[in-house]
């Protein structure tokens, strides 16, 4: 029989990350010796509770002979009659399905009539008295009975038949179904039936609090599920953006892997949103842009209105100031600082707890919402309480964003350069160097194989005295894009103001290269920094890791801007502490091995590093980092070699305290691979298959770049000694 | 058969035990041979890494293949011995979510013994 879907779930290439949780939760009921058997998942909202609740439903509906599953989800629109008939059909049609292996029974809407009927042609006459006995409780509207007739259901089904697992999605919200009116919840009479031997039960729910409320009736297990961990977030998003055909770029993936905390459904909205719209993410701004405006006015926006429905200001109020305090504040003190009473405060505050994003811990009130919610309350806060525009508070949450996003890029991956850069700045003491190792452009075209040849004549500039630096950050408030480091010093050994000068410095330490539009911004941002300086002498320079488009060069050198890259910077770092140009240029020791196309030739590479690696004093584990990170680059570089009989070069620099690897073959870029290739997929969850090489070796080496020569492609691996 | 793998065999379970180098071919070389053993009807497989010292991602992908299959024949597989660089690039590709991995080979058969692998 083909397997229907009874209860809607996503797409399976939209289904991510789950299958430990799935496998975990399967085996337990698979497994559970015990004569009973409760297992609570909690999760924030839209965090895939659902997901996997149906999931687990529909493997056991199709898969197993037994626990005969029911999924039961609490609506908080039904009174405690509504509840107790719903429950019982839901229960009794969805046994009945079961039994018969008839998913349609399972989808019907079914009356209490036509339900009777059914339950008396498959011979359930133990229930057809207990479906009686409703209708004469709905009669004298004794609610309290009507609701323990309900849960009793599921036990007198288990007594005469298989034990019947009941998957209870949202069961918190049995906290808004009174048992009368004014009266308790249902969720105790709810547990009182579930506690009986044979029993068994998976419920779904937002929060920890119900679980203190009920939890005295039955000892069960607590699974927390939390958002995805980055490295499925961005498996998700590179699949989605593949299958939507959106262009993307890995590392923005990541960070909005953190900003959305790994939650699949804002995942999804961003991808969604981003095919609708037509924009790419590709860069931080794409990405900030698209995530705003969803945020605002798109779907995740007006699910939250939806189903935070702020009554007034004081809920955001309330919020913001939770969010202000991160260790919690009282009810008191928000009373004291917001205008309110104690009971209006109180009811605005089980409203907020109920949506998810307060706790009341004995007294102290916590923030407990998302980061997309944070912002969400924030732009709320900002129109509705601060008075901005929707356009200022837009700009507000687009700038922090932004920010976020560019500390999260430059800690992430290379704070580093920015360090190396400060050091090297106060380095600056009047030392003659090349002028070529500020001008990117001419040095790629003279720079080959670790050395740059220089003329006799080859002209200098003097470098100045510097006497202080520092970032830009208080300078530039609000002011987005790479950090630029302002150094302040003197020339021609001369302390007077007509020597004085500055160098404005821009780094660009992510993994592109830098192009027009950054050029322009450090034009604009040394335009407004110049201004709070007196010399007149300015020199300005850009860094960039990953060196920089043409039309950036061309740019710079119209304005005069000096340009170097990681290769250039690691050669004036060498200048200023050897103090000898040419100790630059000759690296202390070198080796190189060629490597003819022959199988496991890769083997003679890791021998020869794992001896030099030794000697220079790296650690057991950093060799065999190397060795495996030697290993990939090697066949990567066979692999796309022009000529099937191509050799390889490898060559290894002990540059002290870094040993740099360049291997080198005569073929195309070696990158494609690890963006085309095709991906695999165990229990839905994608593993590629192929195209791990970059990535390990990025892992494994603190530095990789690719360099295109002519006629072949070259990557660069650096490891650094660690010190101590 | 393209090539041997060491291996030891039991009455549910097996211990296959690669070479020094896992690449292309060595990969294949466990690819067969998981193949035949599933054939067999063994489902029950330990993965002791303790000779290997390299790991190549060819080879990772054919492990990575290995275990589906196996998964797909409602099997399980367990890896030991593992060098802390493999451990490491197990971790990159994800495999670690999906693998159980012990100290020791006696450790994951003890494992397989207990027969609790699956509520890993």
């Amino acid at each position: 029989m083909e397997r229907e879907v009874i209860f809607s779930v996503c797409p399976d290439n939209e289904f991510f990350g789950r299958e430990r949780e799935m496998e975990y939760i399967s085996g337990r009921i698979r497994n559970s010796f015990k004569p009973s058997f409760g297992m609570y998942l909690l999760g924030r909202r839209w965090i895939g509770k659902t997901e996997v609740l149906r999931r687990i439903y529909h493997r056991l509906f199709w898969e197993s002979s037994e626990p005969v599953p029911v999924y039961y989800r609490f609506r908080d629109y039904y009174g405690t009659e509504g509840f107790a008939e719903d429950y019982i059909k839901e229960v009794v049609k969805q046994y009945i399905a079961f039994t018969r292996r008839d998913p349609y029974i399972a989808r019907d809407d079914i009356s209490l009539d036509k339900l009777e009927r059914l339950v008396v042609k498959c011979g359930l006459n133990r229930i057809g008295g207990l479906i009686e006995r409703h209708r004469e409780i709905k009669k004298s509207g004794d609610t309290i009975t009507a609701i323990k007739n309900a849960v009793s259901v599921p036990r007198i089904l288990t007594q005469g038949g298989p034990p019947v697992l009941l998957i209870l999605d949202d069961f918190d919200l049995t906290e808004r179904i009174a048992l009368y009116r004014g009266g308790p919840s249902i969720a105790r009479e709810l547990m009182e039936g579930l506690s009986g031997k044979g029993m068994l039960f998976l419920a779904g729910s937002t929060r920890r609090t119900i679980l203190e409320d009920v939890a005295f009736c039955f000892p069960m297990e607590v699974m927390e599920l939390k958002g995805l961990d980055e490295d499925t977030s961005i498996s998700m998003m590179v699949e989605m953006c593949r299958e939507y055909e959106v262009d993307f770029d890995t590392e923005i993936h990541r960070f909005a892997s953190k900003k959305l905390s790994g939650n699949p459904m804002y995942i999804k909205n961003i991808v969604w949103a981003s095919r609708r719209t037509g924009r790419n993410l590709l860069t931080l701004k794409d990405f900030v842009d698209l995530y705003v405006a969803e945020l605002i006015e798109g779907n995740i926006g007006y699910l939250f209105r939806s189903t935070f429905a702020f009554r007034g200001m004081l809920e955001p109020m309330v919020l913001n100031t939770c969010m202000d305090l991160p260790g919690g504040v009282s009810v008191d003190e928000l009373v004291e600082r917001l205008p309110c009473g104690q009971e209006e405060l109180k009811e605005v505050l089980a409203g907020l707890a109920d949506s998810g994003l307060v706790e009341d811990d004995c007294g102290i009130i916590r923030w407990t919402g998302d980061e997309v919610q944070k912002d969400f309350v924030s732009y709320i806060h900002e129109t509705g309480v601060n008075g901005k525009t929707p356009e200022e508070a837009t700009t507000f949450i687009v700038c922090r964003n932004l920010k976020d996003g560019f500390n999260f890029q430059g800690i992430r991956i290379h704070g580093k350069v920015r360090e190396e850069v400060s050091e090297l700045i106060k380095g600056f003491n009047g030392q003659g160097v090349f002028k070529i190792l500020f001008n990117n452009g001419e040095f790629s075209r003279r720079y080959r194989d670790g050395r740059f040849l220089a003329g006799e004549d080859e002209e200098k500039i003097t470098l100045p005295q510097i006497a202080g630096y520092f970032n830009t950050s208080r300078l530039e408030i609000g002011e987005n894009g790479p950090p630029i480091i302002i150094a302040h010093g003197f020339q021609n050994d001369r302390y007077d103001a007509g020597n004085e000068v500055i160098w404005i410095v821009g780094i660009k330490e992510t993994l592109s290269k830098v192009h027009v539009g950054d050029v322009e911004n450090f034009i604009r941002r040394s335009h407004i920094l110049r201004q709070n300086f007196r010399p007149l002498r300015t020199v300005k320079w850009i860094i960039g890791r990953e060196g920089f488009t043409q039309e950036a060069l061309e740019r710079m050198e119209l304005e005069g801007i000096y340009s170097s890259d990681a290769t250039q910077l690691d050669i004036i770092k060498g200048i200023l502490r050897d103090g000898r140009e040419e100790t630059l240029f000759v690296p202390v020791k070198e080796f190189e091995v060629v490597l003819p196309s022959s199988r496991k030739a890769e083997l003679v590479a890791v021998r020869a590093v794992e001896e030099i690696g030794e000697e220079m004093g790296f650690d057991e584990d950093s060799v065999d980092q190397i060795k495996t990170a030697v290993v990939e680059a090697c066949i990567n570089a066979f692999e796309h070699s022009r000529i099937k009989s191509g050799k390889v070069r490898v060559r290894f620099v002990d540059g002290r305290d870094r040993l740099v690897i360049y291997i080198q073959n005569s073929g195309v870029d070696f990158r494609p691979s690890f963006v085309l290739n095709s991906s695999g997929r165990m229990n839905g969850k994608v593993l590629h298959k192929r195209g791990w090489g970059i990535e390990l070796m990025k892992n494994l080496m603190d530095e990789v770049r690719f360099e295109e020569l002519k006629g072949g492609t070259r990557i660069v691996m650096v490891k650094y000694l660690k010190k101590g | 058969m393209k090539g041997k793998v060491n291996i030891k065999e039991f009455n549910d379970h097996v211990i296959l035990y690669p070479d020094n180098y896992i690449n292309d071919i060595e990969g294949d070389k466990l690819d067969y041979m998981c193949d035949y053993l599933l054939k067999k009807g063994i489902k029950k497989f330990v993965i002791d890494f303790s000779g290997t010292e390299l790991i190549n991602s060819i080879g990772i992908s054919i492990l990575i293949g290995i275990i589906e299959k196996v998964k797909r024949h409602k099997g399980v597989v367990l890896f030991s011995g593992l060098r802390k660089v493999n451990q490491n690039i197990f971790n990159i590709v994800g495999l670690t979510k999906y693998v159980p991995i012990y100290r020791t080979e006696r450790e994951a058969v003890d494992e397989l013994r207990g027969n609790s692998v699956a509520m890993k």
